[in-house]
């Protein structure tokens, strides 16, 4: 197939996308279109650096993998070193979304048709506050083949759908956007949501109507399900990741295995395997499986996520996390589907115990450093253990030094978020957070 | 039937470097089309990556006319090309500039650990159709980015700086760097009055919002209402500016091929709303004037939004504006922003202390807050004519910390 170099490691990751979008502002269809891109990542390593090349031209890549081997210095001993040894090998096609689930064979027409439905249903004329109104679709397909100079062979798919509702609500001239989108696997998954957005807009008209100023501090916090998933994601996830240690003796001598980070109501898992969410990957994009990885178990820390190199260095097991945004994008070490373990308290409960605080009920996005953060969509005062009226705030912050000292309540209502994007040096991923309701004892809200 | 095709061809190589050392020398080489025909009030249109040849490109996009996707406008005319682009870097050359810049931090900063990248872009941007249209724009850049921790931090990183220009410049580099690194582990107070110096790009992200000609008609923006009406400071001055000077890797021409008079179009002029920025769609459906304002949607018709903001200088430095004063000047500020009342409000994880040209020490942890109104209004100080600290435009305003 390929002639691979002597003396060196190389792999070549090919992809074939195919994309479609539909999306209907204020009644008007601003995007219609389907886009296709191929392209491959050649790699060559020659045991010090590595050498990559882009093509979207797929005739070229021997050509490309021939002058990329050029400028490397071959090793005869490449085999001997140890993140080459951890590179598995793998033959293998893992296409689960052939023949009838394959989303590339749902027509122009069935798209338009799913999109009208959620329109007809969700669009209400008579709320004069509703100045805007977005109805939104987009479909990806992406088959992936990976080669190896070690003689991996892997074929791989991988498919999302996506519709949802988003709304431009002007409240005394101030406009809070808000909706509701969902994202499965398969587009048939995709029907019959209308009355849970229409839910949300509900909501997110009372927040718009109601909502009074957070006054900045320190608060109890409780945070709904998909917060909680976020909030693993960033307060700790980040820091799970091998990548940013290898040459950092602080940072090896802080997230050293069987340190208690937590409270031991804390156990967050990563793992690639989990089919049907967002994060889902037969093989990682070094070839490897992927594998469940505890990161904290009751409030120690019990592993971290790796790419080969970051395993060899650290002497630790691979975790099958290496992965790239597409095939423009160098593999690096990333979260798949990283959810914080579920407890044995009711929800409600948790709420009840709280007798002045802030319940974070939806987030837009968050950051990961050692301060983290976590910018809410809507949030409510708790008094004397109910929720009270809509709170607008800007930001949610604290330390993961101590904030996971400071879960003192985790829920039984374990979700996932099968719609989030985690950016990562310029590289964003599909990844699916998941959590219960928890309890902190104290974050900052702003 | 009109047909049109907009080209991109784009060149990246990179020395990637992680925690010191040398991890991947990157390249990757791209040419993309976008072909399109209109006809009868609608547009036909289809992306390419790589190669194809044009009778294919064309005869794709035909098809795509049965979507019938409106677009009555009548494409443009005429003739330019500009050619920005300064020195073309060799692979060979780019290494030996990673390695130099790599050995200084190593050498002179040996408490830090360094990742990122040293890298060329060259992106060509092409726009031609059969009424005569024939444009392109050229320009490249040599970055040196660099993200940057203290052996003894325990966070992931602490900092970045960047050295970004049309050519490299080895002792500008390291007098970045010095400048970044040399007080870092000073430890400072904050200051009673909080002037912010930064670079003024995330702090007008509001304006994509409340200057969108959609949103001041239909009432979703803060500036809805506003039109003529004092709104910001008198020193106050926004454009979108793609002349010679303020563009960077930007083309002068917008996704519809428009080219505008002296390459500027005034949004608010000394703190006044003259404008929102529309595309034809918008200005055609509102009524208001087209600002070259059409993104380059190589794979649908045009939507409103390529703008290339720019906060016009005033005539005196940083340091004149400052007079005597001192600046913070937030490197980590990541989480929050802009609520939607126009509030602003977001943790400052790593911020230097300055006299407007040399860092300091090193600041704790706070919170900036302030408001759109205030900072761009009666807190603005000014955007000097001189670019201290970061190589580029930076915005002086007074802001608040909050608990």
């Amino acid at each position: 197939m390929y002639k691979f170099p002597e003396g060196l490691y190389s792999d070549i990751r090919i992809e074939r996308a195919n994309y479609a979008s539909y999306r209907v502002q204020n009644g008007e269809v601003m995007t219609n279109n389907e886009v296709p891109i191929t392209g491959a990542m050649i790699r060559v390593f020659d045991g010090k650096m590595w050498y990559t090349g882009v093509t979207n031209d797929l005739d070229s890549i021997q050509s490309e993998l021939d002058s990329l081997a050029a400028v490397a210095q071959p090793d005869p001993d490449i085999l001997e070193h140890p993140a080459v040894k951890l590179y598995e090998v793998h033959k293998a096609k893992v296409l689960r979304f052939e023949g009838d689930r394959d989303n590339r064979k749902i027509t122009r027409e069935q798209r338009e048709e799913l999109v009208r439905g959620y329109i007809k249903a969700c669009v209400d004329e008579s709320i004069p506050e509703i100045r805007q109104w977005y109805a939104n679709y987009h479909q990806s397909h992406v088959v992936k083949e990976f080669y190896s100079s070690k003689g991996a062979e892997i074929v791989q798919d991988f498919q999302q759908c996506f519709v949802g509702m988003w709304y431009d609500i002007v409240i005394d001239g101030v406009t809070t956007s808000g909706g509701k989108h969902y994202g499965f696997m398969d587009f048939d998954e995709l029907r019959g949501h209308q009355d849970e957005i229409v839910a949300k807009r509900d909501r997110y008209l009372d927040y718009a109507r109601n909502a009074v100023d957070v006054t900045p501090g320190d608060y109890v916090c409780v945070l709904a399900p998909a917060v909680t998933g976020m909030f693993t994601h960033e307060s700790f996830g980040h820091k799970s990741e091998a990548d940013f240690m290898l040459n950092d003796q602080t940072l090896r001598d802080e997230w050293v295995m069987g340190k208690k980070v937590g409270s031991d109501l804390v156990s967050i898992c990563d793992s690639g395997d989990m089919f049907p969410h967002r994060g889902y990957i037969a093989y990682d994009d070094e070839g490897s499986a992927p594998r469940e990885t505890w990161l904290i178990r009751n409030g120690v820390l019990t592993g971290r996520l790796h790419d080969a190199n970051s395993a060899s260095v650290l002497g630790e097991e691979l975790t099958g996390n290496s992965r790239a945004q597409d095939f423009g994008c160098t593999p690096m070490v990333r979260m798949t589907n990283t959810y914080m373990e579920p407890g044995d308290t009711a929800p409600e409960d948790i709420i009840a115990g709280v007798r002045d605080g802030i319940y974070v009920y939806d987030v837009i996005y968050g950051t990961g450093q050692a301060t983290f953060t976590m910018k809410p969509a809507i949030c409510y005062r708790i008094r004397d253990g109910k929720l009270a009226e809509p709170i607008r705030a800007n930001v949610v912050t604290g330390t993961v030094f101590e904030t996971l000292f400071n879960i003192d309540a985790v829920g039984n209502d374990l979700e996932f978020c099968d719609t989030s994007t985690c950016g990562k040096m310029g590289q964003s991923m599909p990844v699916s957070d998941g959590g219960p309701t928890i309890r902190v004892k104290s974050l900052n809200v702003n | 039937m009109y047909k049109e095709k907009i080209t991109s061809h784009y060149k990246y190589s990179e020395i990637h470097i992680e925690e010191t050392r040398f991890k991947a020398f990157n390249k990757d080489t791209r040419s993309e089309y976008s072909f399109r025909v209109y006809d009868g009030g609608y547009a036909g249109i289809q992306l390419i990556q790589g190669s194809i040849g044009e009778a294919e490109g064309f005869r794709l996009a035909e098809n795509n006319l049965a979507l019938r996707r409106p677009y009555k406008f009548t494409p443009e005319t005429g003739s330019r090309h500009r050619d920005q682009s300064e020195v073309e870097y060799s692979d060979k050359e780019l290494m030996d500039i990673a390695r130099q810049t790599l050995d200084y931090l190593k050498t002179h900063h040996p408490d830090y650990i360094f990742s990122g990248d040293v890298s060329t872009f060259r992106k060509t941007l092409s726009m031609e159709n059969d009424l005569g249209l024939d444009v392109s724009n050229t320009d490249a850049k040599i970055s040196a980015d660099f993200s940057f921790k203290h052996k003894d931090s325990k966070d992931i990183m602490d900092g970045w700086f960047s050295f970004s220009k049309r050519q490299f410049d080895f002792e500008k580099f390291k007098e970045t760097a010095d400048n970044f690194l040399t007080n870092f582990t000073n430890r400072v107070e904050l200051p009673e009055e909080l002037i912010i110096q930064d670079q003024y790009y995330s702090y007008i992200g509001k304006m994509w919002e409340t200057l969108n000609a959609e949103n001041l008609a239909l009432g979703t923006s803060l500036l809805s209402g506003k039109i003529g009406e004092k709104v910001f400071a008198d020193g106050f001055t926004l454009t979108h500016d793609v002349t010679d000077r303020e563009s960077w890797i930007t083309p002068f021409f917008d996704g519809e091929g428009v080219m505008l008079p002296g390459d500027k179009y005034t949004f608010i002029k000394d703190g006044v709303l003259l404008s929102g920025f529309a595309d034809k769609r918008i200005a055609d459906k509102y009524g208001v004037p087209h600002t070259g304002s059409a993104n380059f949607c190589t794979a649908d018709i045009p939507t409103n939004g390529n703008i290339n903001f720019r906060i016009e200088r005033c005539g005196r430095t940083v340091k004149e504006l400052l007079d005597g004063r001192l600046t913070v000047v937030p490197i980590m500020a990541a989480g929050g922003g802009f609520n939607e009342k126009g509030e602003y409000v977001t943790p400052v994880q790593t911020a230097l202390l300055c006299d407007g040209e040399r860092l300091l020490g090193r600041l704790p942890e706070f919170t900036l807050k302030g408001n759109m109104f205030d900072m761009f209004g009666k807190d603005f100080i000014g955007v000097a004519s001189d670019e201290p600290v970061f190589n580029d435009k930076q915005i002086l305003m007074k802001m608040q910390y909050s608990k």
